[in-house]
């Protein structure tokens, strides 16, 4: 079944007029965030007023350091029903992909942060597969607690291959890692499968265990990063966020402790994690943390235990469906480390540089929020 | 009841009970030896076995006026709080609702024990309540001998501060008063709770519940209510938002002001955000 | 949008300040028609600045005169005419260029307009005075060169003189006009509408039909959230900018936003002026002011007041009458990559469409009526085009533009926040 949003259709539409009418520009879709470097600085793309190009990073002199030396793109946490029991988030999701799509120059791929289905469901990762196969770029999967806890990761490995795997990409190396296991909570209480995952699923009934990369995990992430040179940037993406954010809701990562030991003797650590759905920035030592956006709804930040480095993004607009929800991009640097665009819907994207979490805050801090979640 | 006569009653029962376990065991039997007076003062030993007191002026074999063991028994507690200070000492302190969230219950004093004598005013609470409530009785037309109030087995239990007022209106609650109320409005914040959760018994039709977006209530601020309300333009208070979230994200039927539902759904988002100021219009 | 959150802000601030800080000299506000509130008079009419008579007379006059354009063709009441709702009830405005070339916006009602917290389509102008001052200078609007060729040209006028020299002690300035028609526009205020009567109580002031219309527009129509009413608030709108999708379907927003970044000086108003009302990059709307992504195609929430006498609609009057505008919306708009978040399919029936169209219609001030039912009737005579008209999409048969909730079943569905009870 072909996936196509009706934004798509549009687009389709809006081509064959222009098309009509002599004045045919397929660079003409793009959406600004996408606008080449060249481009931009050709242009003198420099007003005050204009949102923050990320390109525009590179207008500061520092011999190229901060040049972007390749981007990828991202979607996360869609949390798929049957469509015809919500349509809502298939709209979302499809938005993002459209997003993606309409990207120039295109991403060199897509990563998939994890949450595709909301209940682990057949038809919902089957949903969701089929929207993914529309993405141009290729996309790389990550697995969330809400694929796994119905089947234990049948269906998800299935269809997307193993939960751990790394590869090389431009001189970086990237790593895929599941962070969301969890030591048994249900064959005590005599749990159902499906009653496991409604208990996963809930972020608030502090019934679940906490998330864990697990021994088996770590092991695997050690034995793949003895093979990388220490001077190597890595790019860790994980589901859960590494860290510890706030545990009663499983913002949270048991043994995170131990995985960052495993990365600590890296130079250039950025982890990309998914899960808190949310603007989130943090760094310790030498990782930086960056949360992904989600497409379905926003989490409201937790009351303790928020980084200091985050900035928060604007309380969500409970009318707009897509209000505090988006995707993204991720700028690699020729230096190793990363920028954050967070393409935030209805609202104008935000950027968190890698040189204002290399500097605690110090410089390029990202616009402050008008009104905080409390 | 005073901390004399309390004083007597816990001896009193110290002594039956301490009978019965000397007559089992005379041989180890402890003996509380108050130490002697230099100059023949009577000397009154508390029964935690190990405190005295000396009282000036007062002879061995003399009796006490009523006042004079008073003072007597106020120091020995005195000193016996000091020496436990960890001690869970009833004592007739005011009452006072928890202002910060600790934990579920409500702090209580035990309150007075029933059949306790009416018409009993003796002021507690705070530093000087012995104070006053000596003087409470002082102006008392006749009645109770100074300092005395309910008497008896039943009697009001004293503490430092003084004897708790009793009566038969709310303001006079026991304990197990408390212990039903706080069962019953928890069960009323855990059913809200479980429509919270549910988007089957929000009546949503899209699957989405509330605690999606907000975990353990987090983000809805009732404590901000009577708001202005961007989303209808007006000003809105707390079930407004909430039939409105309900129509709207969770797309089910907005629900009547007495539904027992929407109800429920406001008494757990209020519940969750316990000793939080209010703060009414805040954004 | 994030130049509109400073005003939003002292406009809270306000609002919460105003029980304490109120007008020493009462006889400084005056008399409110039905359903304009103190608030909203407050809030818009800084202190000192109320209009007295002699300058309202004045700025009519100006208002009404066609000499203050180059050919003396023009006047402000040539778009905005106040026989007609202060509009020309034209799609786009025409002015001394027409026919050869007209503006590339619609005229917007000048009644009420002294409430809005920024003038014109993309908030460009923060003030009355400083909205009055462009379209003179426009070169298709009215034509003049520069400010002094139209000092020049009212100095000549001996009444002008007259009157100016009366009012300041000297000769007048092109502040002094925009000033004086300024003065003028706070005189119409435009409340007293059978809505207004109904909110203070008058359950008869509207028919059922209207009455069910207003209930959806506060449930099912989603209208609350950008044309929002509230007795303290009664503008029916929030001021903001928001891209709903009008003439998306034919507008390439991207190309347009990457020219207009090049091309648009920011601050300078004239220019934004030139560019929003002559040239294609017009559709960009709020984006021309702001240049963030968030505004683009974003425009101003206009009033709902006297809505029935002051159609086409939107921002090029592409809509001709209610009925389009709601077949807008309840299709959940045109799709582009930045239509507002709140845009979704309605599921409105055509009943429910036609109750709401009733209850616009009750936004008709009094001294509008006889001509508010004329332009009603003149709309339900176009009923039967529909050009805007998406079914399919509305009942979401096609598309994925948004879920609806069930019907809801309360017994006032307009009950839902607070609407302060009629004064006894």
């Amino acid at each position: 079944m072909a996936w196509k949003s009706i934004e798509t259709k549009h687009y389709e539409e809006r081509d064959a007029f222009f098309r009509g009418l002599g004045r045919v520009s397929r660079r003409s879709f793009f959406k600004l965030a996408g606008v080449s470097a060249a481009a931009a600085l050709a242009k003198g793309l420099v007003t005050p007023q204009s949102f923050q190009l990320v390109e525009l990073a590179w207008a500061a002199d520092d011999g190229g350091q901060a040049k972007p030396k390749f981007t990828f793109a991202y979607i996360s946490d869609a949390h798929l029903y049957e469509q015809k029991l919500n349509d809502r988030f298939v709209r979302a999701i499809l938005k993002a992909v459209d997003d993606v799509n309409a990207l120039d120059p295109q991403p060199d791929f897509v990563l998939f942060g994890g949450d595709l289905a909301q209940l682990g469901q057949p038809k919902e990762l089957t949903l969701g597969r089929d929207i993914l196969k529309t993405v141009k770029a290729p996309v790389k999967m990550m697995v969330g607690e809400h694929d796994w806890f119905l089947d234990m990761g049948a269906l998800w490995q299935q269809y997307f291959g193993p939960t751990h795997y790394s590869w090389d990409h431009k001189g970086v190396h990237f790593v895929t890692i599941m962070s969301v296991v969890e030591k048994d909570f249900w064959t005590a209480r005599g749990m159902t499968p499906m009653q496991r995952m409604q208990t996963v699923a809930g972020l608030d009934n502090g019934v679940q265990s906490r998330f864990e990369v697990g021994e088996e995990g770590r092991k695997w992430l050690s034995d793949d990063l003895a093979k990388v040179d220490k001077a190597t940037p890595v790019v860790v993406f994980s589901h859960s966020p590494l860290y510890k954010y706030y545990r009663p809701w499983n913002f949270w990562t048991d043994d995170a402790d131990d995985v960052q030991a495993i990365l600590r003797p890296f130079q250039h650590v950025t982890v990309i994690h998914g899960h808190t759905h949310q603007l989130l920035t943090n760094r310790i030592g030498n990782i930086q943390f960056h949360g992904m956006l989600s497409t379905a709804w926003p989490w409201p930040y937790a009351p303790e235990g928020l980084p200091k480095l985050t900035v928060q993004m604007n309380r969500a607009d409970p009318f707009d469906q897509f209000d505090g929800c988006g995707d993204g991009a991720v700028d690699v640097l020729e230096n190793g480390l990363a920028n954050a665009l967070y393409n935030l819907w209805d609202r104008n994207p935000i950027t968190v540089k890698a040189s204002y979490v290399a500097s605690d805050g110090g410089q390029d801090r990202p616009p402050t929020t008008k009104l905080p979640s409390f | 009841m005073t901390k004399t006569s309390g004083l007597a009653l816990v001896a009193a029962l110290v002594v039956a009970l301490g009978g019965g376990w000397l007559a089992r065991s005379r041989a180890e039997a402890p003996h509380h030896a108050v130490p002697p007076s230099a100059d023949g003062n009577l000397v009154v030993g508390l029964c935690d076995g190990v405190t005295s007191a000396e009282v000036q002026g007062v002879k061995e074999g003399e009796r006490l006026t009523r006042s004079q063991a008073q003072a007597v028994s106020d120091q020995l507690m005195e000193e016996w709080r000091r020496k436990n200070p960890q001690a869970n000492w009833d004592d007739a302190r005011a009452v006072h609702v928890a202002q910060a969230a600790q934990g579920g219950a409500l702090e209580q004093s035990v309150p007075p024990p029933e059949g306790s004598r009416p018409g009993a005013s003796i002021k507690f609470g705070g530093a000087g309540a012995a104070e006053g409530a000596r003087e409470a009785a002082q102006t008392k037309q006749g009645g109770a001998p100074q300092g005395q109030t309910g008497g008896g087995a039943g009697g009001m239990p004293a503490g430092p501060q003084g004897p708790v007022q009793d009566g038969h209106t709310y303001g006079a609650f026991s304990q197990r008063d408390v212990d039903i109320w706080k069962a019953a409005t928890d069960e009323f914040v855990a059913q809200g709770d479980r429509i919270f959760h549910s988007a089957d018994l929000l009546g949503g039709t899209i699957g989405v519940s509330c605690d999606m977006c907000h975990p353990n209530a987090a983000n809805t601020h009732p404590e901000t209510y009577p708001k202005f309300q961007v989303q209808f333009g007006r000003v809105a208070l707390l079930r407004d938002m909430i039939n409105w979230c309900i129509e709207n994200p969770v797309r089910g039927k907005p629900l009547p002001d007495d539904d027992f539902k929407l109800r429920a759904l406001e008494a757990y988002i209020l519940a969750q955000r316990r000793g939080v100021p209010l703060e009414y219009g805040k954004h | 949008m994030s130049r509109q959150t400073p005003r939003l802000a002292v406009l809270a601030g306000l609002i919460v300040a105003l029980p304490f800080v109120s007008r020493a000299d009462d006889a400084s506000v005056p008399k409110l028609p039905l359903g304009i509130s103190r608030t909203l008079y407050e809030v818009s009419v800084p202190k000192g600045a109320e209009p007295t008579p002699e300058k309202a007379a004045l700025g009519d006059k100006l208002f009404n005169d066609k000499r203050l354009s180059v050919n003396d063709g023009v006047s402000c009441a040539t778009c905005h005419d106040p026989q007609k709702g202060f509009v020309d009830h034209k799609p786009l405005a025409e002015g001394v260029a027409a026919p050869k070339e007209r503006t590339k916006r619609n005229s917007p009602t000048v009644l009420n307009a002294m409430f809005n917290a920024t003038q014109f389509w993309d908030g460009r102008a923060p003030s009355l005075e400083e909205q009055a001052k462009l379209p003179i200078l426009n070169p298709i609007e009215m034509g003049q060169k520069t400010p002094d060729d139209v000092v020049a040209k009212v100095r000549k006028v001996p009444e002008y003189a007259q009157a100016f020299q009366k009012l300041n002690g000297r000769e007048p300035t092109y502040d002094d006009i925009a000033s004086a028609i300024a003065a003028f526009e706070r005189t119409q205020m435009a409340g007293d509408s059978p809505f207004d009567r109904f909110i203070a109580g008058d359950e008869k002031a509207i028919d059922a039909s209207a009455k069910r219309g207003w209930a959806l527009f506060n449930g099912k129509g989603r209208c609350t959230n950008c044309h929002a009413f509230g007795t303290t608030s009664p503008l029916f709108s929030d001021q903001k900018f928001h891209n709903i999708g009008i003439a998306a379907h034919k507008t390439d927003f991207i190309g347009l936003a990457r020219r207009a970044t090049t091309i648009v000086r920011s601050g300078d108003l004239k220019q934004i002026d030139e560019v929003a009302i002559q040239s294609d990059l017009t559709e960009l709307g709020r984006f021309l002011v702001t240049k963030q992504s968030n505004d683009i195609g974003a425009f101003k929430t206009p009033t709902l007041r006297n809505i029935a006498i002051t159609g086409p609609y939107m921002h090029d009057g592409s809509m001709p009458t209610l009925w389009d505008v709601m077949d807008h919306y309840n299709k959940g708009g045109v799709p582009n990559p930045n239509l507002d978040g709140g845009m979704q399919r309605l599921g409105l029936t055509e009943a429910e469409i036609d109750d709401m169209v009733a209850f616009l219609a009750t936004l008709t001030s009094d001294r509008f009526a006889a001509f508010g039912k004329h332009e009603m009737a003149r709309q339900r005579g176009q009923k039967t085009k529909r050009p805007e008209r998406d079914t399919d999409a509305a009942m979401g048969r096609k598309g994925n533009l948004g879920d609806l909730a069930p019907n809801p079943n309360l017994k006032n569905p307009a009950g839902i926040g607070v609407i302060l009870p009629p004064k006894s």
